[in-house]
């Protein structure tokens, strides 16, 4: 009788894992269909910047593409006799006609006292660091005389018709001689400002035409 | 006595494996589709920005690719019963996934996100596979994916 119960027990137990050994099957087997596709980040990096003017097949917002542009604008103020070195910061003014935002065709920047920057910045997918923009600095401005004056002597406000807040490209002095941030962007944004350069107008140079070229650099990461 | 015991006791067991398989027809059960037969014509979907251009303000991360899949699925065990057939979309890396579909007529078209099921099929079996083709459209949020991820799904059969 003992024997016989045992037996009953032991063979209750073994049916007891045999059907939960097949409910178990029968669940691995019901959830081993599935599909699987691969989503793919393909969309391409693409990085635009302008200074000056620059160029879009057409508006972006409708389909526009950007292009290269080698045109370098310049900004440049001449200082009347008699004021030079009077500590009267004078307005500067460029030869760039790029008023026009390319994203969609706003009136951003007023031309010739305000020079455009702007550009953008996206990535195959992801969230990324900014985008860095820099700007390569000659220590001075130079004549035909080898004189000099300092690139410090001319910094820029920054604003945009219609802005309001924080400008991407923000107010600055240059720096005399090297590689100085101006700005950046995060991915997948469009950003722009309008600068306004001024000459401090502080020291009294020698006579002449002073230039100095500035390069401006995106670096995405 | 062992005899009547070991009687007893397949009786018992006997009445317990009936009780189980007279049971499943009376509960709603869910049960994965066999859809090995499935395949599609672009198992690679490229994912590319929904806008055309960056956003001067917030930006829209939203990444969105297109594939036609051609469904089969096998449903030869509820072959003349009636049955809901869903998709389902289980929740799943890199976040939450977005599916449209349209359909040619043998399933209906819908919308998921990720973590739920749609009902695509309502209605008696009467073949023992139902097959359609079916052009998806993926959204995910471009901050999730910075390389290619797997997405899954399944359909799955309420029996009535």
């Amino acid at each position: 009788m003992t024997l016989a119960g045992q037996r009953v027990r032991i063979n209750r137990d073994r049916l007891r894992r045999a059907l939960i050994g097949a409910a178990l099957l029968g669940s691995v087997a019901g959830s081993a269909w599935s599909y699987t596709i691969t989503l793919n980040p393909a969309a391409p990096l693409t990085v635009y910047l302008q200074v000056g003017v620059g160029s879009f097949t057409a508006i972006y917002n409708n389909g526009g593409q950007p292009g290269n542009n080698t045109t370098i604008n310049t900004v440049s103020v001449t200082v009347p006799t008699g004021t030079v070195g009077n500590g009267t910061a004078q307005a500067m003014t460029t030869n760039s006609t790029a008023a026009v935002s390319f994203i969609d065709g706003f009136s951003f920047c007023n031309v010739p006292g305000e020079l455009y920057i702007g550009g953008f910045y996206r990535t195959t997918g992801g969230k990324t660091a900014a985008a860095l923009v820099t700007a390569t600095v000659p220590a001075a401005l130079t004549n035909a005389g080898g004189n000099t004056i300092p690139f410090s002597k001319i910094s820029w406000t920054s604003g945009g018709n219609g802005d309001t807040g924080a400008e991407p490209f923000p107010s600055a002095t240059f720096i005399n001689g090297g590689v100085q941030n101006v700005g950046s962007m995060a991915s997948n944004t469009w950003n722009e400002s309008c600068w306004t350069f001024s000459y401090l107008n502080n020291t009294v140079p020698p006579a002449g035409t002073f230039t100095g070229v500035v390069r401006y650099t995106l670096s995405a990461p | 006595m062992n005899a009547s015991i070991r009687g007893a006791a397949a009786a018992f067991f006997l009445a317990c494996l009936l009780s189980i398989i007279w049971a499943s027809p009376a509960e709603s059960k869910t049960i994965t589709i066999d859809d090995s037969g499935t395949q599609a014509l672009e198992p690679s979907v490229s994912m590319r920005w929904k806008t055309a251009s960056p956003s001067r303000t917030q930006p829209d991360n939203t990444l969105v690719g297109t594939t036609t899949i051609r469904v089969r699925i096998n449903v030869t065990p509820w072959l003349r019963r009636s049955g809901k057939i869903y998709l389902n979309l289980p929740a799943q890396q890199p976040g939450p996934i977005t599916a449209s579909w349209t359909t040619q007529g043998r399933f209906m078209p819908g919308q998921i996100h990720s973590g739920n099921r749609m009902l695509v099929y309502a209605g008696p079996i009467s073949t023992p596979f139902m097959e359609d083709v079916l052009k998806f459209q993926f959204s995910v949020d471009g901050a999730l994916i910075r390389r290619a991820v797997p997405v899954t799904f399944h359909f799955e059969m309420d029996e009535d």
